[in-house]
């Protein structure tokens, strides 16, 4: 049976593979769609990890996360020295990283912070960041770049570059009169900090003219009594203990010297996702129909075939064959072609995230890996084989009638 | 081996919402191992009642036996099965499927039939042959197949050696009984007589019932028995 049916499928060879095609295309459309999907999310969730709680001046949470975590947006209000003094000195608090954001180095922001960033901060799975090359800023004009920026600014340790007042491209306001010289370049993360440069508190202080004279890298802690700015945007608190965050998250809204907000980077992190989820199951949703759309290419083909394919039947009626037979056999051909069809589409989507992966990344900042196939996914591909085989039904059914009014007697 | 392979009683037949019956036959039997040429025009139901003893449409019972067996009361699947253990059937054209070889095509007729396989199974053990592809290649030999005509897609044969395929396949495994609908209308008649001949003596080594039904009153001579359908149907040809 499965012979007979390929020997058919293989006489009709365009069509089929038309066929084979559309279903092809339309899996890797829909494995791709969810792996963008998941992954994204994925990326998205390991951005931040291991920080109980984003401080900043008062504000709505996503904007705070935004403009902290992924230097999306700016924010307008800043807190001051004092209270970012004052939250060391709450209790409990693990380790601080001051971050002051509002300048640029061409499309690239700039963070200014101290080099509690590179000992504290994590990503992922509670993963530290780590040096390419070179090592943390040690005087107040040295920076550290994200692996983006070295790679797409050809820029490598002991290299120079100015930074630019304010976000985004052109600004009439250059920091020209002093330059950095890069320090250290990061490894990969897969998250925004590859696309931003890090420069020390103090470095920020001179450029903007708040401190003058070359400062010590000692500046950044607090045994010092002028502080390298005055201003943060905001600050990552890391806690002893997870529980404590809820309470000093109460306590720092109600701080009395300043209006702060405090919010925890998981809990935001799933607040954002979910007003996202109205796009992207806009883009499930399109997936699903050109899906079904393929699967309807394959209907039309089977079914178009059933014509020219009546004397076929009609020789298998001659030898023994049943209209159940008839009628598996269609079913059969479905199958395979909706088997070899979701097996291509595999083999493409896999293809592509081999070669396309590293572009991918560079262009949109998009991660793919080419992971196994996830449970989600194998049940999509059987999803698309169960919808086939009933599909097939349809033209089977056809065939069988056809075997049945047709007998022996072929119609030209 | 003597006996009845068809027998027809009072068979009457009519199309679901027809108004009269189609044909109509009081007696009519065909002996096994019988050669016979069935003559009628186009239209006198001749392609009818070969469907009905090929068992593709049902007679009402005790009207028609084929091998036995009351067609009128086996099921759909037995007629099918019956068709394709005992009974071979020639087209008068397009009997193949063109895409597999002329030995595929053969093989093919073992498809749809355990006791087709069976019996090619006990002819391996008797002769020296050493697989069913082998048998099939031989009675294509038989029938006047070239070796290389053996392999090729059967849309590439001439359409006498099509006819020819088509007849090794109705008799590979063995059947009772061949069913041949016009198969020389398509041939000259240089093809048509040597057709005939090999047809012949396929059927009689196998002891094969042979009914050969053509419009063609000119192959009469071969047979031993030859018969006018019009003779056999009561309902006359003029109100039809």
């Amino acid at each position: 049976m499965i012979r007979l049916a390929l020997a058919s499928l293989f006489n009709r060879k365009a069509s089929a593979w038309l066929t084979i095609l559309a279903i092809a295309v339309s899996t890797l459309l829909l494995l791709g769609v969810e792996r963008v999907r998941h992954q994204t999310q994925e990326n998205f969730a390991n951005t931040i990890s291991g920080t109980d709680l984003i401080v900043g001046a008062r504000t709505g949470s996503t904007q705070l996360l935004l403009s902290s975590v992924f230097h999306i947006g700016t924010l307008n209000n800043t807190l001051s020295w004092q209270s970012y003094e004052h939250l060391q000195s709450l209790r409990g608090v693990a380790w601080h990283i001051p971050l002051a954001l509002g300048d640029s180095y061409g499309e690239f922001p700039v963070v200014a912070t101290t080099t509690d960033f590179f000992q504290y901060f994590q990503y992922a799975d509670k993963q530290q960041l780590r040096f390419n090359e070179g090592a943390a800023f040690s005087h107040a004009d040295t920076a550290v770049l994200g692996v983006e920026v070295a790679k797409r600014r050809q820029l490598g340790v002991n290299d120079q570059f100015t930074i630019a007042h304010g976000s985004g491209g052109i600004s009439f306001s250059d920091h020209d009169a002093h330059p950095f010289v890069v320090s250290g370049v990061l490894q990969r993360t897969g998250t925004p900090v590859d696309q931003a440069v890090y420069i020390p508190l103090s470095g920020l202080g001179i450029v903007h003219g708040e401190v003058h004279g070359e400062v010590s890298i000692a500046a950044d802690h607090h045994d010092y009594h002028e502080p390298p700015v005055y201003t943060l945007s905001a600050v990552l608190l890391g806690l002893n203990s997870r529980p404590l965050a809820l309470r000093m998250q109460r306590d720092i809204n109600t701080y009395q010297d300043e209006p702060l907000s405090a919010i925890m980077p998981g809990l935001a992190l799933t607040e954002l996702w979910r007003t996202l989820s109205l796009f992207e199951k806009a883009l499930f949703a399109v997936s699903i129909l050109v899906v079904a759309t393929g699967l309807l290419g394959m209907l039309t083909a089977l079914l178009s075939s059933l014509r020219e394919r009546r004397r076929e039947m009609a020789v298998l009626r001659a030898i023994g064959a049943g209209p159940a037979t008839i009628f598996s056999l269609l079913v059969s051909e479905a199958l395979i072609l909706a088997i070899i069809g979701v097996s291509l589409g595999v083999a493409a989507l896999y293809t592509v995230l081999g070669l396309g992966s590293d572009w991918l990344l560079t262009n949109t900042g998009i991660l793919l890996r080419a992971t196994p196939l996830t449970g989600t996914e194998w049940s999509f591909l059987a999803a698309i084989i169960a919808a086939a085989f009933v599909l097939s039904f349809i033209p089977a059914w056809r065939a069988y009638r056809n075997a049945l009014a047709d007998g022996l007697t072929i119609r030209l | 081996m003597t006996g009845t392979c068809i027998e027809l009683k009072n068979l009457e037949f009519q199309w679901p919402g027809a108004t009269r019956p189609l044909l109509s036959i009081p007696q009519f039997t065909v002996q096994q191992g019988e050669r016979l040429l069935l003559r009628g025009a186009s239209g006198s139901g001749k392609s009818t009642l070969l469907s009905l003893i090929a068992g593709i449409h049902t007679p009402k019972a005790h009207q028609l036996q084929v091998l036995g067996h009351d067609m009128g009361q086996l099921s759909q699947r037995q007629r099918d099965n019956l068709r394709a253990n005992e009974i071979g059937y020639i087209f008068q054209q397009f009997n193949l499927l063109p895409y597999l070889s002329a030995q595929a095509n053969v093989l093919l007729a073992e498809h749809f039939s355990t006791a087709r396989r069976q019996r090619i199974e006990q002819s391996l053990r008797a002769s020296k042959l050493s697989s069913h592809k082998e048998q099939a290649r031989q009675l294509l030999l038989q029938l006047g197949l070239s070796d290389s005509d053996i392999t090729r897609p059967a849309h590439q044969l001439s359409v006498g050696q099509q006819q020819r395929v088509a007849a090794a396949r109705a008799l590979f495994g063995a059947p009772a009984l061949i069913i041949a609908d016009e198969p020389t209308s398509a041939l000259d008649s240089e093809h048509r007589d040597s057709f005939i001949q090999v047809l012949f003596a396929a059927c009689q080594q196998h002891n094969t019932t042979l009914l050969f039904v053509t419009h063609d009153a000119s192959l009469a001579h071969h047979f031993e028995r030859s018969i006018e359908l019009t003779e056999l149907n009561q309902v006359s040809q003029e109100s039809l």
